[in-house]
């Protein structure tokens, strides 16, 4: 036989030529540059001799027509052309392409080439990175046939093919089509009837209003957004824990519910944060770019995660809104597209500044920064009202400090001649280290008697220190460091670094500085001051950390030898608790998996569970301080420190209002620590610098980029500002060549299971060029021109007499155009994993309409890679859009039938068919539960009657009745199987058992189970599981 | 006219729309078995490569995976220097600058470890193992090790992620994967690509993208077997259904698909009728292939005491083999466990006591049935660890950190120079003094061994043709018999 080689010199020339017209447009008419010669130049010879300069070879370059000697080329005569002679030689030395890059050219291109050079050699831009047009109509012949502008474009081409439209399809065929297509679910049969019935002349668009409308379109273009949003219940990588992000895909759901236009669509989830006023919801809308895998395994190193996060970001924008492979050039120049790599970086650093760490917390089920605190209305004005009671609870302490009561008061004791009080009220431990050291740490001669040198790998554990964030505390420490410390814990409460998100507060040498921190989540939920001073080495410094319990930088300090030091704030940004995740009590010079504070010195290590006022740190630090305060004579009234002291340690109204403080922080820490948070984007204030990476190396920074677009598709205006926000307005403006395109490329593949374009994932130079080029511009220019209203071109797209069309084929356009590109009949595809499921429990009533919330766990998941337990009930019953999606174990249901995986963007699904379909919807639990409990209600309503019986089935399941003969079948099987649970008593009650639902047990068992086999069997059948 | 499938559908007679429909965007991948030029099909059994690039030596590859990364030091690669400085720093010479993991990364000590195991030669080969390997020493003679494979990653992810599917990152297909792909398989019966691990084993966490088909087409993802009566998702028929109930189903279901045609008579219902009759098919014939009831007591002896229970790595090791006798294209078994942080010289000693007789036997028995020649069978795993300890080295108790810079891995059969040592690590074995082998290289020499030229299977995505190999890879022709 020998039709496999004709099939294949056929796809040569519509695979890798990228001609798609395969025996029309081939030979006719003049070449084009972009439908048949840039292809073939971008295939073969860009590798070498395109836009990488790193691998350019005898420095030409063919994507540029200015870069090519006319030598090389000479337009007009390719006899006079270096390139043609190359290419034509049959010199091995010679010949191009070498035989070794296995990338030779076909007699049919060479001939391209050969005609391209004669007629004059023209370059032209690729065409999606100009802007589109809007085309005049094209004329066609058969204009009645045109129901819509879509149809001048698609009747066109198959009239210049001599190709000519197919029927159109019938109401049940249509009523079915548009309802998968526009909602994901099946008609019922009350709607197939009324449309049936319904001959007003717009009865199809009443349909599709109604379609529109229904909250069920929101779910099913929702569907398509999370494999491009790569949407996933859990973490990923190894590790993989569930994570709360399902009020974005509600988010979503939503949002298409509410045909927001698409330019908003994107900007929100792009740049929600950077809106003037953001809502909530504005901000919730950017969890898009945080749905990323994330990493949490023991011993990664952040930086490496925090830069694939980074380029996950940078890729799925460019896959998603530009259908351009911008990873590619993570590493290089493309090879292909004229796009760099610093270019690459340059859009990644839009993604770059974020509060976010590489890791997520093992040890606390902390969410990574940055979030958004998920709360309604109510808890809102209950957080409002306790910051309140907070404000006037610390503006009564300051009227209490500032009042004449208060000074009198602080006269009288003064005047008292008080007993001198040298020992500080408050401490909880004390360690002076005068005991022989444990493991490694060493007991040496310290500041006062002995004192701890610490080995780093040993901590000198205390058994106090679970400090809350709204309780005030100080530690006070003596501290020697032999050397500059690039980083050093001095002493933490935490169970861990990085593997905790540093929960807990902690002193640590950073760069030769002291850092205190107090940390929920390390770094975009915390604060951090550092001292702007070195620690001078090899000398003994007295340092005291105190803290007011007040979740604000400016209540956290560090003093060195007595004095305040000067510090920076590194982060001030603490908004949830600092506690939990194990390692409870303080501990010295060492932590899990962070360097610990090697040959440093540690002595009189004290602990307070209140704040020290400057008076008793000076004390601590000199041990005179206060004796000397308190000394009749130098005893200074106008003295603040002194003042401060009294405050805090004698005047009973201050220290209870201070408790008051307290109480009222606690207060509101028990509102706000409890809520769910989200991650989302927020923008540093400061820019992260963003470097190029070499060969895309996380640890191999080049220059220093900047944040700006593709000059190739227009770099940012200056008018826009250099963030998310500005990327976004320059992604819809209007004019943008790939952004319309790609949307409208993308609705077109959802209807008609191949878009415009084939490869929705690559416009540029190695993508496929669209069918329909002038449709597509028109379609895009179209789409922008109204509103971005996604609603609206859907609704165009299926009005038009060309989705309208019948799934048969005429023998001839099945002849000319097996793949069906000029689109002369219905495409046939079968339906998304989604839709199978859902049709099923549609048919049955078993499916739980209800719209959002938490994932559903429905039979499948229990038998994942990784099993999670089923739910109980309504989760079994719920749209396939809530099924939970575990990275590392996919629903294995969804899998089989092709679902994406969610590990990166994807915008095109691939359809496959296997005999593991089969099993799933032959055996699987919900298929055989489903077609139960369909076929109670069938044998309910139609009592004793098999063939009614049979006939509502079928009808129920394909939308339309059985023909007779189909009749025949069927009820043939219903015969058997009835005969077969009559004669093998008990399987009939084994069949039925399947599933949580219990069966009807006033129907019969053996006739409910024969009939329930026939609906299992017809969940295999071509009518159920296509849609045509 | 050959019944024999790639997948499951036959593509050589298939019609050409269904061709299309079949490789759908893939049509990159298509044209490049064209390219390679080939009238008929090298093992027509449809896979996308029409016709091998050169003899091969592999028909089938096993794979045995060891995940968590078994201690090379510990176990082929006999380091006495080691022993002599047990306890002393890691030379900064020799590390050289070598990342750490953040888990002994910031440790103020790295003292080097020596093994606590003997070391001796074996077979006329004289190929060196640990104590700890009897039986696999028991076939030195079959195996090439090499001791000088090293990779990027240190973690495990990446680290497994890189050996599975040449990628550190998520995303791309895996070996077995791009094996269906290019060859297909040669039971037109059972999958080609098949997955088993090891039941009840902790450890670092084996995730399903490890034997993902990336951006393959899903249908060539290993499938993967599961201990007990139901060995692929839903295998079983439904409670109360028997055979002859699945029969008359599928026989109404093809009659009504007969009707169907007449309508539309379009190449997908055929392909539809077969996947029916192939499923029912399956049914019988995963069963058949998965049932060790009937496999001799001397093979459960040869196999070891743990081969009778289901879902054990000596259980999965028979299977193994009766699914290569099968021809089923690639075999990947997963044992985890061999991540020695600490207690290493236990932990060696029980993974040891898991695999080491199945992993032989498999060698035996492979040979006995003349299946070693042409079966490939690979034992390794993502990365090594380290010469020093991480965390206290104490007299009784010591672990080592993840390495990626060496480490061992053997393989068998298949055009496998048996009874080499390929590589060499140098004196404290931290580094490949002697020819390197990368992860791109191991892979290349696998599709070498099965008659791919590794650069010539590609994949058209997203504009790029892409490799198992990336832009890298050799083939390392001196372990090649």
């Amino acid at each position: 036989m020998n039709l496999r080689s004709q099939t294949s010199r056929l796809l040569l020339a519509a695979g890798v030529v990228g001609l798609l017209l395969p025996d029309i447009a081939l030979a006719q008419g003049k070449i084009s540059f972009n439908r048949d010669v840039l292809p073939i130049l971008s295939d073969r010879c860009f590798l070498c001799h395109g836009p990488d300069e790193g691998t350019r070879e005898a420095e030409l370059r063919f994507d540029l027509e200015d870069a090519v000697p006319e030598e090389v080329i000479a337009p007009g005569h390719p006899e006079k052309s270096e390139f043609y002679h190359r290419i034509t030689s049959h010199d091995p030395d010679i010949r191009m392409p070498p035989a070794d890059s296995k990338l030779a050219l076909t007699k049919d291109e060479i001939d391209i080439l050969g005609r391209w050079i004669k007629e004059g050699a023209k370059w032209q831009q690729h065409w999606s990175f100009i802007s589109p047009q809007k085309s005049a109509l094209p004329k066609v012949n058969n204009a009645d046939w045109c129901h819509n502008e879509i149809d001048h474009f698609i009747l066109a081409r198959q009239e210049e093919a001599g190709l000519s439209p197919a029927t159109e399809a019938s109401k049940e065929q249509l009523i079915r089509r548009l309802s998968f297509d526009l909602t994901g679910l099946p008609p019922s049969l009350a709607e197939i009837d009324e449309f049936l019935n319904d001959d007003r002349p717009d009865a199809v668009e009443r349909v599709v209003d109604r379609l529109l409308k229904s909250s069920a379109y929101g779910e099913r273009m929702a569907t398509d957004w999370l494999d491009a949003a790569r949407y996933s219940d859990t973490y990923g990588y190894q590790v993989d824990r569930d994570r709360f992000v399902w009020p974005w895909r509600d988010w979503v759901v939503r949002t298409f519910n509410r045909n927001m236009p698409y330019d908003q669509f994107i900007t929100e989830q792009l740049a929600g944060d950077l809106l003037p006023d953001a809502t909530d919801e504005q901000i919730l809308a950017t969890t898009f770019n945080r749905l990323h895998p994330q990493k949490v395994e023991g011993g990664s190193v952040p930086e490496e995660f925090r830069i694939e996060y980074v380029a996950d970001r940078t890729q799925t924008f460019a896959t998603a809104f530009l259908g351009l492979t911008m990873e590619c050039c993570r590493c290089h120049d493309h090879k292909y597209d004229p796009l760099s790599q610093k270019e690459y970086y340059q859009l990644s650093a839009f993604f770059d500044n974020i509060a976010e760490a590489g890791l997520y917390s093992y040890f606390t089920p902390a969410v990574p920064t940055p979030t958004l605190v998920m709360t309604d209305a109510a808890t809102k004005a209950k957080i409002a009202a306790a910051e309140l009671d907070i404000e006037n609870a610390e503006t009564a302490l300051k009227a209490l400090a500032d009042s004449q009561k208060t000074r009198d008061a602080f006269k009288s004791w003064l005047e008292s001649k008080p007993k001198t009080e040298t020992s500080i009220p408050g401490q909880i431990a004390h360690l002076d280290f005068e005991d022989a050291a444990k493991g490694g740490n060493e007991s040496v001669d310290g500041k006062l008697g002995k004192a701890v040198r610490l080995s780093g790998d040993d901590a000198v554990g205390l058994t106090v220190g679970n400090f809350r964030r709204f309780d005030p505390f100080s530690v006070s420490l003596w501290m020697n460091t032999p050397d500059v410390k690039d980083r050093a814990v001095v002493f933490h409460r935490s169970r861990a670094w990085t593997d905790a998100g540093s929960r807990g507060y902690q002193l640590l040498i950073e760069e030769g500085r002291l850092s205190a921190s107090l940390i929920h989540f390390w770094p975009g939920n915390a604060i951090r001051i550092c001292t702007k001073q070195q620690l001078t080495t090899k000398q003994w410094h007295h340092v005291v950390v105190t803290w007011d319990g007040s979740s604000r930088a400016d209540g956290l300090r560090i003093y060195l030898n007595g004095d305040v030091a000067e510090c920076d704030i590194v982060r001030d940004n603490l908004y949830k608790d600092i506690t939990g995740g194990g390692g409870d009590n303080l501990a010295i010079g060492e932590r899990f998996r962070d360097r610990g504070f090697t040959n440093g010195l540690v002595d009189e290590f004290r602990v307070f569970d209140r704040q020290l006022t400057p008076l008793e740190v000076n004390h601590l630090s000199d041990d005179q301080a206060l004796t000397a305060a308190f000394d009749n004579s130098t005893a200074d009234p106008d003295s603040q420190k002194l003042f401060d002291y009294y405050l805090a340690t004698v005047d009973t109204d201050c220290q209870a209002q201070l408790s008051l403080i307290r109480k009222k922080r606690e207060a509101h820490s028990k509102v706000v620590d409890s809520l769910p948070e989200i991650m989302v984007m927020r923008e540093e204030p400061t820019r992260r610098e963003t470097f190029l990476l070499k060969r895309g190396a996380y640890d191999a920074r080049a220059t220093p980029v900047f944040p700006e677009t593709p000059a190739v598709l227009s770099t940012l205006p200056d008018r826009l500002t250099r963030n998310r926000l500005g990327l976004a307005k320059w992604l819809t403006q209007p004019d943008h060549p790939l952004t319309a395109r790609v949307v409208v490329n993308r609705l077109w593949q959802m209807i008609f299971g191949q878009g415009l374009v084939r490869t929705p994932e690559d416009f540029g130079r190695q993508g496929l060029p669209p069918t329909h080029p002038e449709l597509l511009d028109w379609l895009a220019v179209d789409f922008v021109e109204h509103g971005w209203n996604v609603k609206r071109l859907l609704k165009q797209i299926v009005l038009s007499a060309t989705y309208r069309q019948s799934p048969e084929p005429s023998a001839e356009s099945f002849k000319r155009d097996p793949q069906n590109l000029l689109l002369s009949w219905s495409p046939t595809f079968r339906l998304p994993a989604e839709m199978l499921r859902d049709n099923a429990l549609t048919a049955s009533g078993l499916l739980v309409r209800k719209l959002g919330g938490a994932p559903a766990k429905p039979y499948e998941v229990e038998v994942s890679f990784k099993p999670v337990t089923p739910d109980k009930g309504e989760g079994l019953y719920r749209r396939s859009l809530y099924t939970y999606w575990k990275r590392t174990g996919p629903a294995p249901v969804m899998m089989t039938l092709d679902a994406s995986k969610r590990d990166v963007c994807r915008v095109r699904r691939e359809r496959t068919s296997t005999p593991l379909e089969t099993f799933v919807l032959m055996n699987g639990p919900q298929f055989v539960e489903a077609a139960r409990v369909l076929s109670e209600a069938v044998l309910k309503q139609h009592a004793d009657d098999e063939r009614a019986s049979v006939s509502e089935l079928f009808r129920t399941l394909t939308g339309r009745l059985p023909t007779e003969d189909e009749l025949k079948i069927l009820a043939e099987l219903y015969a058997q199987q009835l005969e077969y649970f009559t004669s093998h008593t008990g399987k009939a009650a084994e069949y039925l058992k399947t599933g949580q639902r219990a069966s009807d047990a006033s129907l019969d068992a053996n006739r409910l189970a024969a009939l329930s086999t026939v609906a299992n069997a017809l969940f295999s059948f071509d009518e159920v599981v296509n849609r045509r | 006219m050959n019944e024999k499938c790639t997948g499951f559908e036959p593509t050589s007679t298939m019609p050409r729309r269904q061709l299309l429909q079949r490789f759908g965007m893939g049509l990159g991948g298509l044209a490049l078995a064209d390219l390679i030029g080939a009238e008929s099909a090298a093992s027509a059994d449809g896979g996308v490569l029409t016709k091998l690039h050169h003899a091969p030596t592999a028909k089938r590859v096993i794979c045995l995976f060891q995940s968590g990364a078994p201690s090379q030091l510990d176990l082929f690669d006999h380091k006495p220097l080691l022993n002599e400085k047990h306890g002393e720093q890691l030379p900064d010479e020799v590390r050289n600058g070598q990342r750490l993991t953040g888990m002994s990364g910031n440790q103020s000590s790295i003292p080097l470890a020596g093994s606590p195991f003997k070391f001796s030669q074996h077979g006329e080969s004289g190929l060196s193992f640990s104590e700890t390997l009897p039986h696999t020493a028991s076939v030195a003679d079959e195996l090439c090790v090499v001791r000088s494979m090293f990779t990027e990653a240190i973690n495990h992810g990446p680290g497994t992620t890189f050996m599975q599917t040449g990628s550190q990152f998520p995303g791309r297909p895996s070996m077995g994967a791009w094996l269906d792909y290019g060859l297909g398989s040669e039971n037109s019966d059972l999958p080609a690509f098949v997955v088993m691990n090891t039941k009840g084993k902790g450890g670092q966490p084996l995730v399903s993208r490890f034997w993902g088909s990336g951006f393959l087409p899903s249908r060539h993802q290993g499938v993967r077997f599961r201990a007990g009566d139901d060995p692929v998702l839903y295998l079983k028929n439904p409670a109360g259904l028997d055979a002859s109930s699945k029969r008359n189903m599928l026989d109404a279901l093809k009659k009504l698909h007969e009707l169907q045609l007449v309508k539309y008579s379009s190449p997908a219902i055929e392909t539809r009728i077969a996947q029916h009759e192939l499923s029912f098919r399956m049914q019988a014939s995963i069963p058949e292939a998965t049932d060790l009831s009937k496999e001799p007591d001397h093979i459960f002896e040869l196999y070891g005491k743990d081969s009778k229970t289901p879902g054990t790595y000596a259980a999965n090791c028979i299977l193994a083999r009766r699914l290569a006798e099968r021809g089923v294209r690639f075999i990947q078994l997963y044992h985890q466990g061999w991540d020695q942080h600490g207690g290493l010289a236990g932990g060696i000693r029980k993974q040891c006591g898991e695999t080491d007789q199945p992993s032989a036997a498999l060698i035996k028995d492979l040979k006995q049935r003349d299946l070693l020649k042409d079966t490939l069978v690979i034992w390794g795993g993502e990365f090594g660890r380290t010469n020093y300890c991480q965390g206290k080295l104490t007299a009784n108790s010591f672990g080592r950190d993840h390495h990626p810079r060496c480490f061992s891995i053997w393989m068998a059969g298949g055009g496998i120079k048996g009874g080499t040592t390929y590589g060499a690590t140098d004196p404290y074995g931290y580094n490949v003094v002697e020819n390197p082998v990368h992860i791109h290289d191991l892979h290349a020499t696998i599709l070498h061994l099965m008659g791919i030229d590794h650069e010539q299977l590609t994949f058209r995505y997203q504009g790029r043709r892409f490799r198992l190999t990336d832009v890298h890879g050799e083939v390392v022709p001196d372990v090649l018999a």
